[in-house]
């Protein structure tokens, strides 16, 4: 394990120069493709707020930079799942061809996505300086990074995992798409767990049984409500660091079968 | 230079291969699993050795294992039996610009290419005109690759290759690729890095075979069912498969 986090070190010319392309093969025009790097998680955050603070009136004054903080940590982690259950079957001539490290493929999924996370963020800034948002800046903004790289460890694991089984099963692509839908609306994205759950037992059971509901309160906090992470980002980040650790082993154990199943 | 000794290779039929899971489901419970299960050897006891500066041209028929071998060579598939040892670095892109990506330019693809076969950006630049100059591609080179003809992209796969620089070429049915003129040239490319190379050329073409091979290896059914010289292996080749020498 420890030999295939090297092997891909070794190779990070060869990541780097994936993501730029793919990058690059993906915004055919530059100028359109640049612009809609920024337009596309602002057209998404405008369908949400019309949803939920136009026709169901509800949401309070902060909703939009909490809903778009939630949304873009949620799209990061979901656009790399997405990329990476056929990250190495849809490069099998290249993968059949040239010996290297396999997870160089699906990481650059993720990496393009964090990318993507970045276009979003460069909107949200901006718009915490709306007075109506209401947003309040403390030191605590600093914990983004750390619950960044969190979120980082768990997507690389669940990333590697997908990418070998979306090698052997064809329709994991249709299973993890409906998976992602039921998780959007199963985690506080939309709306805030207070908002929803007012005993503490159950916010503790709901906290505990999704991993992921902590980190986007966390998230929230952090860089809206000016408050430290919640207690519940711990579950995520011991639940991240597991994944990432079966991931990266199974991963590293099928690596040299994969390519004979493609 | 290369060394193979008792290679063989393995694939697993049925459960590993690729498949659906709700397919999996559905054959759990209709108790008619009509799935090939088992396993089969695309090559196996396969031995022989390689000199540096020899070309050695690897015949067989469809599905005989001339491509599993190339991969082997290439790092690609490791042995599940036997030894391959490899005193020096390979140059990997046999597949003729198969790994193209189709929406990225020419000239991006000789990057992503060269640095996917271990190169730096820096050996890239040293190399990057001589590529273009000598896939004829012109102003093409900075249109998307799907833009081009067939000939225009193994033109371009084939330029990667040979200026690659690497120790061991691994060519895989390349010299039909391009036009009367190109071909012409790539013979001579071939002949000049003869000698100085080591290079591995699977062909269906005998011509192209006996020209320029100094040794022969002819796979059936993944065994090694002859070795040696161009002339009296290709003559077996060819009575064995009942087909008359052009």
């Amino acid at each position: 394990m420890i030999e295939q986090l090297k092997n891909i070190w070794q190779r990070r010319e060869l990541l780097w120069y994936i993501v730029k392309f793919q990058m690059k093969a993906e915004n055919k025009n530059k100028v359109l493709g640049f612009v809609w790097s920024f337009l596309d998680p602002l057209l998404l955050l405008l369908v949400y707020i019309v949803l939920i603070s136009i026709i169901f009136k509800r949401g309070g004054p902060d909703f939009p930079v909490l809903l778009f903080i939630a949304l873009l940590s949620w799209r990061w982690f979901t656009s790399s799942l997405n990329r990476s259950v056929n990250s190495i079957t849809s490069k099998a001539a290249l993968v059949q061809s040239v010996r290297f490290p396999l997870a160089i493929l699906p990481l650059s999924g993720i990496i393009i996505g964090f990318f993507d996370w970045l276009f979003g963020f460069a909107i949200l800034v901006p718009m915490l300086f709306v007075p109506r948002f209401e947003v309040a800046f403390t030191l605590n903004i600093l914990w983004l990074p750390v619950l960044l790289f969190i979120e980082f460890v768990g997507i690389v694991g669940a990333c590697l995992l997908m990418a070998v089984l979306g090698t052997y099963l064809s329709d994991l692509g249709n299973i993890i798409r409906f998976l992602i839908r039921l998780g959007f609306y199963l985690s506080p994205i939309l709306y805030s767990i207070k908002d929803v759950i007012t005993s503490e037992r159950l916010t503790r059971f709901y906290m505990l049984v999704n991993p992921f509901a902590g980190l986007l309160e966390s998230y929230k906090n952090v860089m809206i409500r000016g408050a430290p992470p919640t207690e519940y980002a711990l579950v995520g980040t011991a639940v991240a660091c597991v994944v990432f650790l079966v991931g990266l082993w199974y991963f590293s154990r099928s690596e040299y079968k994969l390519v004979k199943a493609i | 230079m290369l060394e193979v000794s008792d290679l063989g290779i393995k694939f697993k039929m049925g459960k590993r291969r690729r498949s659906g899971a709700l397919a999996f489901i559905l054959e759990r419970g209709s108790r008619n699993r009509q799935r090939p299960s088992g396993e089969f050897w695309a090559l196996r006891h396969v031995s022989f050795a390689v000199e540096r500066g020899e070309t050695v041209g690897i015949i067989g028929s469809n599905g005989s294992g001339k491509s599993t071998l190339l991969r082997v060579v290439a790092g690609v598939y490791p042995p599940d039996e036997g030894k391959v040892s490899i005193g020096g670095e390979v140059s990997t892109l046999f597949g003729l610009g198969t790994g193209f990506n189709q929406e990225l330019s020419g000239l991006d693809n000789i990057y992503l290419d060269g640095i996917m076969i271990g190169l730096t950006k820096n050996q890239i630049d040293g190399i990057v005109d001589d590529i273009i100059g000598f896939a004829e591609l012109g102003d093409f080179i900075d249109m998307p690759v799907r833009t081009y003809s067939t000939g225009m992209r193994s033109r371009l796969g084939f330029a990667i290759a040979m200026h690659s620089d690497k120790d061991i070429v691994l060519i895989d049915e390349i010299m039909s690729a391009g036009d009367a003129a190109f071909r012409q040239k790539a013979d001579a490319e071939m002949e000049r890095i003869m000698g100085e190379r080591t290079v591995l050329l699977v062909s269906h073409t005998m011509a192209t075979i006996e020209r320029f091979a100094s040794k022969v290896i002819w796979l059936n059914k993944g065994a090694l069912a002859a070795m040696g010289e161009p002339k009296g292996v290709i003559e077996q080749y060819l009575a064995a498969s009942m087909v008359k020498k052009p």
